[in-house]
């Protein structure tokens, strides 16, 4: 039992130490980890009359560059996360992803509008593509006031490949840096943040985030069956529009601002449920906060691994789809029982 | 189909006319030889496009790119041809896709395309149309375009006069710099894609940024690549160049995180390209952006070299118009 809250400690506590890591690590000289440590004993320093070095370019670096994207990382991961886990738990099924209403597509779709004719912001438009997506995919699925879940995976699909196609004549009618733009949007990508982006995207997130927390509870019953959760006095339909529209809310929001991340909301909730089991009281809270740290590490990675930017997207693809398929292979994740 | 004379991939020869006709060599290495010059020619590239047209064979054209018709250069093709002003000059392709049905049909005896096409390529190959592909990477392959569009519509006289007016150009610059420059200025290209989208030493942007007598902040060898903010803070360019973008303008730039105190944003040294058609870097046209870029980053050296007449000069030596008679 000692052991097991020490464990969710650690776990817990792993944020508290990567984000601020992630503050001191970047490609500039200008705030290497060596001018940085400077910088604190400059701070720490009542007597600042021995420092001849302008600390400004390294402030902007800190605090107008590192800290709005380190912020931004933690947020896009834990909305990622938690969105993929409650719709894994309404669908009670495993290979669900947040993209699976067509999300993505239909945010692609939106972006590559902007990008092309800017009728709207890229954001704004991604975000509304996005939700009306999932809008229709709903709507088609809901038949009188019953929700069938492959009704609604289905009419996901459908959607997801009529956004696709619509993405594809955009792109064919578009000029090569318009297209370049688009395709660079659609790897998912953090390079462009700065406190605008974040200040675009932090309510919706936080919102959609906070929801499922409070569905917390709900989902446990939600994930055992209609017949179940109407047997414990849960509304079914109800309770999965509720869990649906947060997590197309934060889901939008981030995809917005970091384009599409794929495969990480249905990678990472597995991760916590391997690590948690299924209970979703525990998985929330843990999905956000793995799901904000891990993502901040690869974008970590991202910005520093080469002298230019590797899309984040490409990256969460490689590092993360072969450790699922690893641990996959090697353990039971939580959907066997 | 039309086909002047036979098409093979022997790169070993060199381009020149050989003695029962054309003999031109393109960026691929593919050998094309042709009895007579070209006279149903399909060009898919807009910027090969204004070769044909300084060259003065537009008559030659029976099919364009469909980029010929987007609003930012559509009014300056209009006031050259009024085939493209009336849109009844047919755009099979694009620099991306191409119609191969549409291409047939216009019975092209040479289609221009550029050599990463390679699906496109192959398959107007297959219906015997001989293929010149175009692969741009410096000033140099801007020359060898041309001329070799010279042979290929039998203007070789116009396409050296071209060459050479492009190149005293380009050495009147450098002439005014070499006298003059104490210190070069340090300048980041933003591409349209996004402000931190860039060209590093090994490209057709650090090569104007030369000649300009400036230096390239992006000390990186790659042809296009994306930085991140805190690199160009790092580097601190003292001119920032952004290409053409309809939804950006110079003052965005001191929006971007940390670039308020950039030198060039503090200085209000940031600075945005014309339309795509006047600063074409892949056209003997690269020279006015020359000019522009020089000004921009040593305003008191160019103090007497007025840009509109310059603009206008060049217009009328290329395309034998102005720009006002143009339009």
């Amino acid at each position: 039992m000692r052991k097991k809250k020490l464990f969710y400690f650690i776990l817990y506590a792993l944020p508290l130490l990567v984000l601020p890591a992630s503050l001191l690590i970047g490609p500039s000289e200008s705030a290497s980890f060596s001018k940085i440590l400077e910088y604190l004993g400059y701070l720490t320093n009542p007597d600042k009359t021995g420092y001849s070095i302008d600390f400004s370019t390294l402030q902007t670096i800190l605090f107008e560059v590192r800290l709005p994207r380190i912020l931004l990382a933690f947020l896009v991961g834990g909305a990622l996360s938690v969105s993929g886990a409650g719709l894994q738990a309404i669908f009670r099924n495993p290979l669900v992803s947040p993209y699976i209403l067509g999300l993505s597509s239909g945010a692609a779709f939106g972006a590559a509008l902007s990008l092309a004719w800017a009728f709207l912001p890229v954001q704004l438009s991604a975000f509304l593509f996005g939700l009306l997506a999932v809008a229709i995919s709903y709507a088609v699925a809901l038949n009188r006031k019953n929700l069938s879940i492959v009704s609604l995976i289905l009419s996901g699909i459908i959607v997801t490949g009529i956004f696709s196609a619509l993405l594809t004549i955009v792109q064919f009618l578009t000029d090569p840096f318009k297209l370049q733009s688009i395709i660079h949007w659609t790897m998912g990508n953090l390079h462009n943040t700065g406190w605008q982006s974040l200040q675009s995207s932090y309510i919706p997130i936080l919102s959609g985030v906070f929801i499922l927390f409070l569905m917390r509870w709900r989902l446990n019953v939600l994930a055992l069956g209609d017949e179940e959760a109407q047997t414990s006095g849960i509304n079914p339909v109800r309770g999965k529009l509720i869990v649906l529209v947060a997590a197309t809310l934060a889901t939008s929001a981030a995809v917005a601002v970091a384009g599409i991340i794929g495969l990480y909301g249905l990678i990472v909730p597995h991760f916590v449920r391997m690590l948690a089991g299924p209970d979703n009281r525990q998985a929330m809270t843990l999905n956000f906060v793995l799901g904000g740290t891990f993502l901040l590490i690869i974008d970590d990675f991202s910005r520093t691994i080469a002298g230019f930017e590797i899309p984040i997207g490409v990256i969460t693809m490689l590092i993360g789809a072969p450790i699922f398929l690893y641990l996959m292979k090697k353990s039971n994740i939580g959907w066997e029982d | 189909m039309v086909a002047l004379g036979s098409c093979s991939t022997n790169s070993n020869e060199s381009r020149g006319e050989s003695k029962a006709g054309i003999m031109v060599t393109d960026f691929g290495g593919r050998q094309l030889n042709f009895d007579k010059p070209a006279e149903r020619i399909v060009c898919l590239i807009e910027s090969a496009l204004s070769g044909f047209f300084m060259l003065g064979a537009e008559g030659s054209i029976v099919g364009v790119s469909s980029n010929v018709y987007d609003d930012n250069i559509f009014q300056y093709y209009a006031g050259l041809d009024d085939r493209i002003k009336n849109k009844t000059l047919p755009a099979p392709g694009n620099w991306d896709f191409v119609s191969i049905e549409n291409v047939v049909s216009l019975r092209p005896d040479l289609v221009i395309i550029w050599a990463s096409q390679t699906e496109s390529i192959k398959s107007i190959e297959l219906k015997g149309i001989p293929v010149y592909a175009v692969m741009l990477k410096s000033t140099d392959d801007i020359y060898k375009e041309i001329s070799d569009f010279g042979m290929l519509t039998g203007r070789e006289p116009r396409a050296d006069s071209l060459i050479r007016y492009t190149k005293a150009e380009l050495r009147k610059i450098i002439d005014l710099q070499d006298s003059s420059l104490a210190k070069k200025q340090k300048v980041y290209f933003m591409w349209a894609q996004g402000p931190l989208e860039t060209s590093g030493t090994n490209s057709t942007v650090n090569e104007l940024i030369n000649f300009a007598g400036a230096a390239n902040a992006c000390n990186f060898p790659d042809e296009h690549l994306i930085v991140n903010f805190e690199r160009v803070i790092d580097w601190n360019p003292d001119v920032i160049v952004m290409w053409y973008d309809a939804n950006k303008n110079p003052e965005d730039v001191k929006n971007f995180p940390g670039w308020s105190n950039l030198k060039a944003v503090k200085e209000n040294s940031v600075y945005e390209f014309p339309s795509v058609f006047l600063a074409d870097l892949w056209t003997l046209k690269f020279q006015y952006a020359v000019k522009l870029l020089a000004k921009w980053a040593y305003p008191e050296v160019f103090l007497n070299v007025d840009l509109v007449k310059e603009r206008e000069l060049m217009l009328q030596n290329l395309y034998g118009k102005t720009e006002g008679s143009k339009q």
